[in-house]
């Protein structure tokens, strides 16, 4: 009904805003990514001087695997955690009401200042926190465990809390849209729990887990605050070597730190992408 | 079926301790803001319950050594470019969703790029801003180039949530209003918008909650005036106080304020439209 200038009318502010701000940002990125950087300005002379120096640096290096190696483990973690609440939201609360509100419980501490609820892990963590008071009063340890709080295990929990939602929405949404009828079919053929899990619902609510891994994992890679605050700065992921990189004006390494992030994003994300159409689960 | 039972036990006590876990840090937040103050440390145990540390937050505790969080400004701030993102995102979002309602060739294309503005890591955006900055000549602050980034952040999430509402939406009112000679303008203003309103509100909900509590994007390219997250963010590096918890409370009960007026605002209008519906039926019979 309405002509094709008219859709793209509709669409030129957006597709303008994105191409300026969004698009044009990146082009810089991967381009200053290949400037010659001297101690306190950078010249648009083009070089792989940053490349070769981002990799063959321990440190930097040492980050991009350390990156990967949380990034990997906090998705795992969400995965195993999530799946079993999204299970007992979808399928065995039949309430639609309860459902949506535990699914609105589980949102609730995301009103809460980003920052502020990572530095409430502080207090939690810490040789005097809650969890080694509490530990101790039960009469569990004698000792305060010290590796909860300054370590990657407490950049790992603080992550694995922020993030897991992210999970668990996603898989309880596609389980919560299995039909019903198909799993009381399976049963009175007399599938077990068991084969029913393996064969109906772990199937079906593929996608869900798939859309949670991407958002969990392009959050996870581009963090840095959770390790600045939790770690005291002795994790350091690529995000925060790009932090430190603009802070001390060396921007042609920044943009690699940048460039080698979003390469090990976009492949991750490309591989998922094949497996669902996401504009499908809509 | 016994295995069924005690799987959902298993499930369910699995999820108590899920919502525990989520809950926690919240819940010591909350405990910790009534920490004694000025000496009180933000950790156990509580030395003696008060409310220093909320008078601290609005400036009204005795001057000491620890500094009051930067509130006026940095607030303002923070809420002025909410707004400013809440309004632009949402009225890209609907023109956006609007244009999507046809098929037409290189959606695909468009709908991924629009995506991407919500997938991208803030860093990464915020680096690639400030070098554009940078070569263009252009001076970094919270109501330019910070601002266009907040609007990339957000628009995604206005867009994707006026898709899912035009794509429930009954095409025939909108034909019927067209044919009867109503002018497309004033088509869309009294018979989508009604219809689409409750989706406008979420939209506009997450914008501008996501500006507000938006802070890696910032972190580059607010310039020297900060805005509140970038102000928390500054205190990573030094030691804590309570005030910052005291703070946490506070604004998560604005938050919660916020939600309730969308909330009201919501049940007003299916309310509105129900009755306009059955005002109408009546007029018809």
């Amino acid at each position: 009904m309405r002509s094709n200038k008219g859709t793209w009318l509709l669409l030129s502010p957006g597709i303008i805003w994105i191409t300026l701000f969004l698009v044009a940002p990146l082009i810089m990125m991967i381009y200053v990514s290949f400037w010659t950087q001297t101690t306190f300005s950078i010249k648009p002379d083009m070089t792989v001087v940053s490349w070769v120096n981002f990799f063959s640096s321990d440190t930097y290096f040492g980050a991009l695997l350390r990156t990967i190696r949380i990034w990997f483990t906090v998705l795992m973690v969400t995965i195993l955690v999530g799946f079993p609440v999204a299970l007992y939201i979808g399928q065995f609360i039949k309430n639609k009401t309860l459902q949506t509100a535990l699914l609105v419980t589980c949102v609730i501490p995301f009103w809460t200042s980003f920052l502020i609820r990572v530095l409430a892990w502080r207090p939690m963590l810490g040789k005097e926190g809650a969890i080694n008071i509490l530990l101790q009063k039960m009469g569990i340890i004698n000792a305060p465990i010290e590796v909860l709080l300054y370590t990657e295990l407490s950049v790992i929990i603080g992550m694995v809390q922020i993030y897991v939602v992210f999970m668990v929405g996603p898989i309880a949404f596609m389980i919560g849209r299995i039909d019903g009828s198909l799993i009381e079919g399976a049963r009175d053929l007399g599938a077990s729990t068991w084969t029913i899990f393996r064969r109906i619902i772990l199937p079906l609510s593929m996608p869900g887990v798939i859309v949670g891994a991407i958002f969990v994992t392009v959050m996870v890679l581009g963090e840095f605050a959770t390790a600045s605050a939790l770690s005291g700065r002795k994790v350091n992921l690529l995000g925060n070597i790009i932090i430190t990189q603009v802070g001390s004006l060396k921007w042609a390494f920044a943009a690699v730190a940048g460039v080698v992030l979003t390469v090990v994003m976009a492949t991750f994300v490309a591989i998922m992408l094949r497996i669902v159409n996401l504009r499908n689960q809509l | 079926m016994d295995k069924v039972v005690s799987l959902r036990w298993f499930l369910g006590i699995f999820t108590a301790a899920f919502v525990l876990f989520l809950y926690g840090p919240f819940i010591v937040m909350g405990i910790l803001s009534f920490q004694q103050g000025p000496e009180g440390g933000p950790q156990f145990p509580i030395i003696e319950w008060s409310t220093y540390w909320y008078q601290h937050v609005f400036g009204l505790a005795p001057p000491s050594r620890i500094a009051p969080l930067p509130i006026g400004e940095a607030l303002i701030r923070s809420l002025t470019l909410a707004f400013a993102t809440m309004v632009v995102s949402t009225v890209m979002g609907v023109l956006t969703a609007q244009a999507f309602r046809q098929p037409f060739r290189g959606s695909g294309v468009v709908f991924y790029s629009v995506i991407l503005g919500m997938i991208v890591p803030g860093v990464l955006l915020g680096l690639g801003m400030v070098l554009l900055a940078n070569q263009v000549g252009i001076d970094r602050n919270w109501w330019s180039t910070a601002f266009v980034l907040h609007v990339v952040y957000t628009y995604p999430f206005a867009f994707l949530v006026m898709l899912a509402i035009f794509n429930r939406f009954d095409e025939s009112v909108e034909e019927a209003s067209l044919s009867l000679g109503v002018s497309p303008a004033k088509t869309f203003r009294k018979v989508t918008f009604p219809i689409i309103f409750p989706g406008v509100l979420s939209a506009m909900l997450f914008a501008f909650t996501l500006s507000y509590d938006e802070f890696p994007r910032t972190l580059f390219t607010g310039g020297s005036d900060v805005t509140m997250p970038i102000a928390i963010y500054g205190t990573f590096a030094v030691e804590i106080h309570p005030n910052l918890f005291a703070f946490g409370v506070l604004s998560t009960l604005f938050s919660f304020s916020l939600l309730a007026v969308y909330g009201i605002l919501l049940t007003l209008s299916i309310r509105r439209q129900n009755q306009r519906a059955s005002g109408l039926q009546e007029d018809i019979t």
